[in-house]
């Protein structure tokens, strides 16, 4: 794939007046190998949450042995050519998604602590409550830097009917991204919809035409609501003061994201992708192309930041792909029975299958003379331990990519009990250019990752 | 708290004499909390949660009376939760009996309940509900003419109590917001491609001979457009400021037209259009009326799912709507009009579950037919049933048993009715009782099925919670399921593994209300089909509750449920009033749902006196201020 021209030119000005620092990473669709390796130029680093829900069947997750010399057990094999690539991490706990006087409801809890560390306030509508999740710490700070400070991406949609947990609402179970304690951040879920968010609607010709026009227009609209909003949050009160907030936050959103195309326009990574066309009746086609479109984002750098919900947490969907006709949260509660067993273990195989497919894909981009997985760190893993016991502790977590270099992996590390799973977030978010002090019941850095 | 919360509560209390929730009646004794509750704490308690050092800065010793306690809610009903479930005290510590654990529990569960109904009412606030995608789609359509289908495509809404449209969960982030500006982009570019439409819109023309007129027309037509996609009056500083928009394509060079397109984009990404907006109390002022326009809009949202109609506009307008027999005689007429199919395919199909029908996914070897004909055949079955009660003002014990139902040949097929041809649906009268009802819909029986087999747990689950509004708490997550081994499913039928189960003492005292109500049900598999036989077993459908009550197949049961009728008034009752308000119910709702539930007693049931009780009632009609209760 050729670069465009005009892209080249403006990169080759942005460098001469010392402002590289803000380009998109596009090194991957040169022609060729780029000759200096410009230290401001270096490939940026990525980082990812993929999360699964109703736990994992632990005997088939857990690595026999710690440090370098471990081989992969039955779920994490399909990962064996990205053993070097990766850490699997054991021993690590989210405390907050225990009761702690709040009854029963671990899969809300699992799934809006996973990322914040927080306890989720116990309430089936009114006046959700978690925390500020990982993600969004990072795109908070450095967010601006790329078009979209962050992609939420799933497989599953929210729930249509009926409770989702134990008094819980399902904003707790469907959603893993919280912008501040009180905004979930929904997840798209249709492929077609992420390609047109990403890279525009219409045909390329179309989406340039007078675009600097109609993101003039746009901007006096927005600036005109955002009046309105801001008159109306005088007058009201409360949570619905709250509410107009969410509206002007995302009016600014928008506002940055139209001066940013300003600066940059749009490109398309790759002549010959095509807009998907919408969700595959497939469920591991539908994994794959929302990963697709994870790598587009990655690989265009319109995005460095994103979480990706593979299904809801206390999803009871079947796997008939795989010959599963009974749903996986029902198996989960498998009471010791082996069959239960088995099938939970294959469903959990077939998840790793599918990012591993993502990784692979990761692998197959250049970026310099590394691969864009090198750039990235990722995180899969459940907020449930096993999914008969709901426990909270030794979760099942990975971390992939090197990060750049900071990361030594190849490794399966155990931490002591009860370890924060949030200390591996603060870890990351260090090394992602966003020191934190605490994030959730965070008590400090986890070690042993770049040793 | 909400009433369905605190059923959860008590579920294990009053579960083995299956007695209905005890309510604010039944007063104690003159501060039982001295009496009662304090020496408790003292005993159990007070060693970690008292004085400067008190645990988790909960300071237990500093509640002196019932009125205390009642000052603190959300810190009692954590106490409630934390004694009953064990949590505390902890291991280690002094144990509670379990009396004296239920004891302290359902103290304060009744007392957290308590509320008085004969002073002034507290409304409640209802958050600043956003349109879901529903109601976006359908408003879009009443307003242009156009039918938006990407609307689909928005991000979900999320469910709270139940329900897809409570202020408090819908949320906006960008995601959303660029959706609904390259909506508007999109709708406005429809509506002026097609002539037709455009009239709809601005409706005045300028008169031929008078070209000068041309700035007044356009006035008045972004008015008309603008008052009802805000559902209200506008006001000239706001219409100036869309005309502002106008003027700005214009000194780019633009066309007139461009200028007002961008016009017509804003008035529909505005906040008044997005959000349904109520105005709170003046300052000093705790309880406001709502105006007729706030009240046409509730009031269409509720049981159309979109704006206003005209008639409704107009009545608002005229400031005739609040009149007490002009709002009967809307009620009336909407509850009539083909529109309130809104309230099946919305609140129907939520209450019911049907909706979670399309992720339905019965295992296909088992179920060879159940395709995607089937699935909605089930669900509009589900719609036209409960449309039929509204639109004919039946009475509500119909849901519970009802001596006809809706088929098309498909469905017919499944239930066994001969005649029925082609795949419009039709109303087919039914003899033997093994139909009719809601909890003999094959949409309802499916959705609480596994894929597998049918279960009847999950079944009786939803009668309690849909039904008898007495859900029950979940399970502990180490209760054990069933085995499946297929040894085990060969060596005896469901009914005895059940039983095995109950004999956990931790899960019978549930089990024994909810699985009789499913056991009775096992006539229908998991796709809602009659079978007389189960895998190698023959069905025994007979099940007794913990009060003696005996009862055999789907029949009886219903029989059984209807001399609940007053348990299912009120449950009905408090999910219709959740779903028309947007919000989750308050303990202080309880006042309404009384009302309503002694109307309903008092007049036949009427689908519409549910309706009317609810459209008349304060929290409809009132608003409270930002933070204060009366």
């Amino acid at each position: 794939m050729r670069l465009p021209p005009t892209a080249i030119s403006r990169r080759r000005f942005l460098r001469g007046v010392g402002t590289a620092i803000a380009l998109p990473w596009l090194e991957a669709m040169a022609p060729g190998p780029i000759a200096s390796a410009n230290a401001a130029a270096r490939p940026p680093l990525r980082m990812a949450f993929f999360y699964v829900p109703n736990g994992i069947h632990m005997q088939d997750w857990i690595p026999a042995v710690e440090g370098t010399q471990f081989e992969l057990p039955y779920i994490l094999r399909p990962l064996e050519p990205f053993q070097k690539d990766l850490l699997v991490l054991s021993g690590l706990t989210l405390d907050k998604a225990r009761p702690h006087g709040d009854g029963p409801g671990d899969h809300a809890r699992a799934m809006a602590s996973f990322l914040t560390g927080v306890q989720a306030k116990k309430t089936a509508g009114a006046d959700i409550r978690c925390g500020i999740s990982v993600d969004q710490v990072a795109a908070q700070k450095v967010g601006q830097l790329t078009r979209f400070p962050s992609l939420e991406l799933g497989c599953e949609g929210s729930r249509q009917a009926g409770n989702c947990d134990s008094g819980y609402s399902c904003a707790y179970s469907s959603n893993i991204s919280w912008r501040s304690e009180t905004t979930p951040l929904p997840k798209e879920i249709n492929p077609r919809a992420v390609f047109e968010r990403l890279f525009g609607h219409g045909t390329p010709s179309e989406r340039e035409v007078s675009r600097l026009k109609r993101d003039h227009y746009k901007k006096s609209i927005l600036d005109l609501v955002a009046e309105d909003a801001k008159s109306l949050q005088g007058s009201l009160g409360g949570p619905d003061r709250r509410k107009l907030e969410e509206y002007l936050t995302s009016i600014r959103e928008i506002e940055r994201r139209l001066q940013e195309a300003d600066r940059k326009p749009i490109q398309t990574p790759a002549g010959s992708i095509s807009a998907p066309t919408g969700i595959p009746a497939q469920f591991g086609e539908h994994i794959r192309l929302m990963t697709d479109m994870l790598v587009l984002a990655f690989q265009a750098d319109l995005t460095r930041i994103s979480t990706f919900v593979i299904a809801n947490e206390g999803s009871n969907r079947t796997y008939r792909e795989i010959q599963i006709p009974e749903g996986h949260h029902d198996l989960s509660h498998h009471g010791g029975n082996k069959e239960k067993h088995e099938k939970i273990k294959r469903i959990n195989r077939f998840h790793i299958e599918q990012f591993a497919y993502f990784l692979g894909k990761l692998k197959s981009v250049r970026e310099g003379d590394t691969t864009l997985l090198d750039q990235c760190m990722i995180v899969y893993g459940s907020g449930i331990g096993d999914g008969n016991r709901h426990n909270h502790d030794n979760l099942p977590i990975l971390l992939v990519g090197q990060a750049c270099g900071k990361l030594r992996t190849g490794k399966h590390l155990r931490y002591p009990k009860e370890t924060p799973l949030t200390n591996l977030y603060l870890s990351m978010l260090d090394l992602f250019g966003v020191p934190t002090e605490k994030l959730g019941d965070s008590t400090g850095k986890l070690q042993y990752l770049s040793l | 708290m909400d009433h369905r919360h605190l059923a959860t509560l008590i579920c294990g209390l009053y579960a083995v004499t299956w007695l209905p929730v005890p309510g604010a009646e039944q007063t104690p004794a003159q501060d039982s909390f001295a009496a009662q509750i304090r020496p408790f704490l003292a005993k159990y308690c007070y060693a970690c949660h008292s004085g400067e050092k008190a645990r988790a800065g909960l300071h237990l010793d500093q509640f002196r009376s019932e009125q205390d306690v009642l000052q603190k809610r959300e810190i009692w009903e954590k106490v409630g939760r934390a004694v009953r479930s064990h949590e505390m005290p902890p291991k280690g510590k002094p144990q509670p009996s379990g009396e004296e654990r239920n004891r302290l529990a359902s103290w304060v569960e009744q007392h957290l309940s308590k509320v008085n109904c004969s002073g002034p009412r507290d409304p409640g606030r209802v958050t600043l509900r956003r349109l879901n995608r529903t109601e976006y789609r359908n408003t879009i359509r009443d307003l242009t003419g156009v039918d938006y289908k990407p609307a689909d495509d928005f991000p979900g809404d999320d469910v709270g109590y139940g329900f897809d449209n409570i202020g408090d969960v819908l949320t906006l982030p960008p995601v959303l917001m660029e959706k609904y500006l390259r909506a508007a982009e999109e709708i406005v570019e429809q509506v002026w491609a097609k002539p037709e439409l455009r009239k709809k819109v601005f409706p005045v023309t300028a008169p031929a001979n008078q070209p000068g007129a041309r700035r007044g027309v356009l006035r008045q037509n972004l008015e008309y457009f603008a008052k009802r996609a805000w559902r209200r009056p506008v006001t000239q500083t706001e219409l100036n400021k869309l005309l502002s928009l106008v003027e700005l394509a214009r000194t780019n060079g633009d066309d007139p037209e461009t200028g007002i397109k961008l016009a017509l984009q804003a008035v529909l990404v505005s906040p008044h259009f997005l959000f349904r907006v109520e105005q709170d109390p003046e300052p000093g002022q705790r309880i406001r009326a709502l105006n007729d326009f706030e009240v046409a809009t509730r009031l269409s949202y509720f049981l159309w799912s979109t704006m206003p109609d005209d008639e409704l506009w107009t009545l608002a307008e005229k400031g005739k709507l609040l009149e007490q027999d002009v709002l009967e005689k809307q009620v009336r007429r909407m509850l009539q009009s083909a529109r309130i199919r809104a309230l099946a395919e919305n609140f129907a199909s939520q209450w019911l579950q049907v909706r979670n029908l399309a992720s339905a996914s019965p295992d296909p070897t088992q179920f060879p037919g159940f395709d995607d004909e089937l699935r909605r055949a089930m669900y509009m079955e589900a719609v036209l049933f409960f449309e039929t009660i509204a639109r004919e003002d039946r009475s509500i014990a119909d849901f519970l048993q009802a001596d006809y139902t809706f088929v098309n040949e498909r469905l017919a097929q499944h239930y066994g009715i001969p005649g029925v041809q082609g795949p419009e649906f039709r109303r087919v009268e039914l003899r033997n009782g093994t139909r009719g009802g809601v909890v003999t819909l094959a949409g309802v029986l499916t959705v609480t099925s596994n894929p597998t087999r049918t279960s009847p747990v999950k079944r009786g689950k939803w009668v309690l919670e849909n039904i008898l509004g007495m859900p029950p708490p979940p399970p502990a997550p180490d209760a054990g399921e069933l085995s499946e081994d297929p040894k085990v499913v060969e060596s005896a039928p469901l009914r005895v593994r059940l039983e095995q189960h109950r004999r956990n003492a931790s899960c019978a005292v549930c089990h024994q209300r909810m699985d009789p109500l499913g056991l009775a049900l096992e006539n229908y598999d998991a796709i809602g089909a009659w079978r007389e036989r189960d895998g190698k077993f023959p069905v025994d459908a007979s099940a007794e509750l913990p009060d003696g009550t005996r009862f055999n197949g789907p029949q009886q049961l219903k029989e059984v449920l209807k001399t609940r009728i007053q348990d299912f008034r009120r449950c009905l009752t408090e999910k219709m009033l959740t779903y028309a308000l947007g919000r989750g119910l308050e303990y202080y709702d309880k006042c309404t749902v009384d009302d309503i539930v002694k109307a309903l007693a008092q007049k036949g049931d009427k689908f519409s006196v549910l309706v009317l009780g609810i459209v008349k009632s304060d929290p409809f009609l009132k608003r409270r201020g930002k933070e204060e209760r009366p």
